[in-house]
């Protein structure tokens, strides 16, 4: 017994061998665990420091109260003319997510690791995938501005590029995910590689294709409301040109609208991409059988009926688009008559005389998008943890939560944020707020998708031991899936960074105005300087989130 | 043991002079010392039935993926129907391979797709062009696939997703599609080590049926030795890459084909294992 006491306490451990945990000593580890303090602690400073509190709220009741009698009652456009802005909106959204489609196909087969012809062919397309995200939308859009003059071509060239970034990516680990087997069955049978890659990997990855392509529709339909604000057509315009005005009225009816479209293509793509991803249940989908004797083509099932008019309805639907965009080819053309001129505003960057100014704005983007994290954390923690199957007490309460969670998603954070800029000013904090709320929707599901993903034999473990509800949650479910959280907060630590960019467009604070300030007095160069800026903090946090994720686990 | 050669065996070696397979001291590396084949030299005659026997990680599914070039020896040569596979590139080894049908352990169907579109991709090597959806090939090659299903019994399951089907229909669909690209050779890697019992036996049958129908040339790599010994004509055994026996079937003991087995070393656990 007094040896026993004697001994230094033991590190904590588990009776089932858990691979992930934060507890593992090492230089490496404690390193880790104070990195992640540190980032805690500037995050909480930046909250202070920003100015964040009860107090600031209250301050902002009065400013509330009068900018609600300044918005009502809403001015809704003639219904033509909301129908009118509203398809065109949609037209442009789907006409950008079509072409980083069609970009991101080739390029993803070349990236992926078992598709690629050949390293330098894989090693280029990982650039373009990383390029194409590098450079925010916003930037790509006072680019394509510059090159093509005003109209949609400017935004789904700068959308459909920009989303490249994403949508080539997960189609290439959507390719590196593939069961070899077909695609190797049809290379024996004597398949070309173009043959091989249509009949064994196509049909394996057109349901996530299509899941990631709706997807990024939702995402580019949010980004296009901020696009609006430096000359996007659609609803964005209308309602920045209605802000630029203060005509709080029109611009509170459209940003009403914007959400709740937002709101329903987030749930209608949600419930499209569900179905898709679904696995098929072996012999749930046979069809009757008997009357095909001697058939050579589809039988009409009412599946295959049901598959037809969704591809009549697509092309129809991208059709109208395609022509709805009003897309120019000659104004396209026109650009190439002097590219390397207007390509040279951009280069090289400038600071405008106002480096000091950058350097403190983007600190101050840094700050709002640290304590929106934290503040996303304290949100979603709770409500991604109750939205999980395994902890919510019932089916109901989970799904509320999930509610809740996709909801939020819906939300443009625009939207929330132009609202908070009126009511607690212009400045960080209505930035902070607005993305720290907004980051319940990413946050939320990532949180609860990692807590569905434990090993249900540890909480199985822990209940038979007769725990309670809350109990399991604590010793089994949470350490399980505590691992996973440090990458999603980093990751939405990205996010917020370079929403928090565009933000500052609006009067959210941070260097986001300076973009939209120097495109507007034509100092391109000082538009290079601060996507350099911000380009190098992402890359910065990026790294640091690779490294903790390797040590943390 | 190699030159127990049985009077039937060497009669077919008179009526079938030419060998359509030749491996000539064929050793394969995948890493400087990871050796998976180690100086491999036989022939096969046209209309042989072979079976390759042996514990995992013998050689055996590697030597079956060298005979129609999936994978390239490090050192020897293969020759195949007239073809240096180890050098051939291009249209000449899809040419090669369009005369080769190949069934694999996991059927390797593709789950969303129907049987009977499946069953098309075997005739890709003989289509120009990319092809998606069923009516994306000539209404002849639908009519031959429909026919081959016939054959293998599952016509009246053409437009089921291949998914949807048990692992032994699905495996007579893969008999199927090998049977499209009209055949000289069947190569079949392990074709029923994910079957049940009842299963494996419909497949063999099928398998050894049709190739007689056709007159196909047959490699089959097979872990259950009692099965090995009433299906193939011939028995070739790998242990470590190299060929440890190669003989004619018939008269052939249970003993000595455990020989293969258990030379390697290997504890009675693993013979029984290897044997069940």
């Amino acid at each position: 017994m007094t040896l026993a006491t004697e001994r230094p306490p033991e590190t904590p451990h588990h009776t089932k061998p858990q691979p992930k945990t934060l507890t593992r000593p090492g230089a490496n580890g404690s390193f880790a665990l104070l990195v992640i303090g540190a980032l805690l602690a500037v995050s909480a400073w930046s909250l202070v420091d920003l100015r964040i509190n009860v107090a600031t709220l209250v301050d902002s009741a009065g400013n509330a109260a009068d900018f609600a009698a300044r918005m009502f009652p809403l001015d809704f456009p003639a219904p033509a003319e909301l129908l009118a802005l509203t398809g065109k909106t949609l037209a442009i959204v789907l006409c950008a997510t079509l072409l980083s489609v069609l970009i991101s196909i080739p390029v993803a087969v070349l990236a992926a690791g078992n598709t690629s012809p050949f390293v330098a062919a894989r090693l280029g397309s990982r650039g373009v995938i990383v390029a194409a995200r590098a450079i925010p939308d916003v930037v790509l859009a006072i680019v394509f501005f510059r090159l093509f003059g005003l109209g949609a071509l400017a935004g789904v060239l700068a959308m459909g590029l920009h989303s490249v970034g994403m949508v080539a990516k997960l189609y290439a680990d959507a390719v590196e995910q593939i069961d070899e087997g077909p695609r190797s069955a049809v290379r024996a049978g004597g398949a070309s590689r173009l043959q091989e890659l249509t009949s064994g990997m196509v049909p394996q990855v057109a349901p996530a294709f299509v899941a990631t392509g709706l997807h990024r529709f939702d995402i580019n339909l949010r980004i296009s409301v901020v696009l609006g604000f430096v000359g996007v057509d659609g609803l964005g315009f209308a309602m920045a040109s209605a802000f630029r005005t203060l005509d709080y009225q029109r611009g509170m009816a459209l940003a009403l609208i914007v959400l709740l479209l937002c709101v329903v293509v987030e749930l209608l793509s949600g419930a499209i991409r569900r179905a898709l991803l679904r696995p098929s249940e072996r012999g749930s989908r046979r069809i009757g059988s008997g009357d095909t004797s001697g058939r050579v083509s589809p039988p009409w099932t009412f599946r295959r009926a049901r598959r037809v008019i969704y591809g009549v309805t697509t092309v129809l639907v991208v059709v109208a688009s395609v022509w709805g965009a009003d897309l120019s080819f000659t104004q396209f053309l026109r650009a190439f008559h002097e590219p390397g001129e207007v390509l040279g505003l951009f280069w090289p960057p400038e600071s405008g005389g106002i480096m000091p100014v950058l350097l403190a704005d983007l600190w101050l983007t840094v700050k709002i998008a640290l304590a929106a994290t934290l503040i996303g954390a304290v949100l979603a923690l709770p409500i991604g943890s109750l939205a999980a199957r395994n902890v919510a007490r019932s089916a109901a309460v989970g799904q509320a939560f999930r509610g809740i969670v996709v909801f939020v998603r819906g939300v443009p954070e625009l939207v929330l944020a132009i609202v908070l800029v009126v009511v607690t000013g212009l400045g960080g904090v209505a930035g902070a707020l607005a993305l720290g709320i907004g980051s319940i929707g990413l946050l939320g599901k990532l949180v609860a998708d990692s807590l569905e993903e434990v090993d249900p034999g540890v909480e199985e473990a822990v209940r038979a031991t007769g725990a309670g509800r809350w109990q399991v949650y604590f010793a089994a479910t949470l350490p399980q899936a505590a691992p996973a959280f440090v990458g999603h907060l980093l990751y939405q630590l990205d996010v917020n960074i370079r929403a928090a960019t565009l933000l500052g467009i609006v009067g959210a604070g941070g260097i986001g105005y300076h973009l939209l300030n120097a495109s507007r007095v034509l100092e391109f160069g000082v538009v290079t300087t601060v996507m350099l800026l911000v380009f190098g903090t992402v890359m910065l946090v990026e790294l640091l989130a690779l490294w903790l994720r390797r040590v943390v686990r | 043991m190699t030159a127990t050669l049985s009077e039937q065996s060497a009669e077919e070696v008179g009526r079938f002079p030419e060998p359509v397979v030749r491996f000539d001291g064929v050793s394969k590396r995948f890493a400087p010392d990871v050796t998976a084949l180690d100086d491999v030299t036989f022939s096969v005659r046209p209309g042989e039935v072979v079976v390759l026997l042996g514990l995992s990680g013998s050689g055996k599914s590697t030597l079956l993926r060298h005979v129609d070039g999936l994978r390239r020896p490090t050192s020897g040569t293969v020759s195949v129907l007239d073809t240096d596979v180890g050098n051939a590139g291009g249209r000449t080894l899809r040419g090669l391979r369009t005369r080769i049908g190949f069934i694999f352990q996991q059927f390797d169907l593709v789950g969303s797709l129907t049987l009977l579109e499946n069953v098309c991709t075997g005739a890709l090597g003989r289509l120009r062009g990319p092809r998606l959806g069923l009516l994306s090939y000539p209404r002849d090659v639908r009519l031959e696939a429909l026919r081959q299903l016939e054959r293998v019994g599952l016509a009246d399951q053409a437009f089921q997703r291949a998914d949807t089907l048990s692992g032994g229909q699905q495996q007579r669909g893969a008999v199927a599609r090998a049977l499209l690209q009209r055949p000289e050779i069947l190569l079949a890697d392990e074709p029923v080590a994910s079957l049940d019992p009842e299963s494996s036996a419909q497949v063999m049958a099928l398998i050894r049926e049709i190739s007689a129908e056709d007159g196909l040339t047959v490699l089959c790599s097979l872990h259950q030795v009692d099965l090995a010994l009433s299906w193939g004509d011939r028995m070739v055994g790998l242990r470590g890459g190299r060929v440890v026996l190669d003989t004619a079937a018939s008269g052939l003991g249970r003993d000595e084909v455990m020989a293969v087995y258990s030379q390697v070393g290997a504890t009675a656990d693993a013979v029984l294992a290897a044997a069940v």
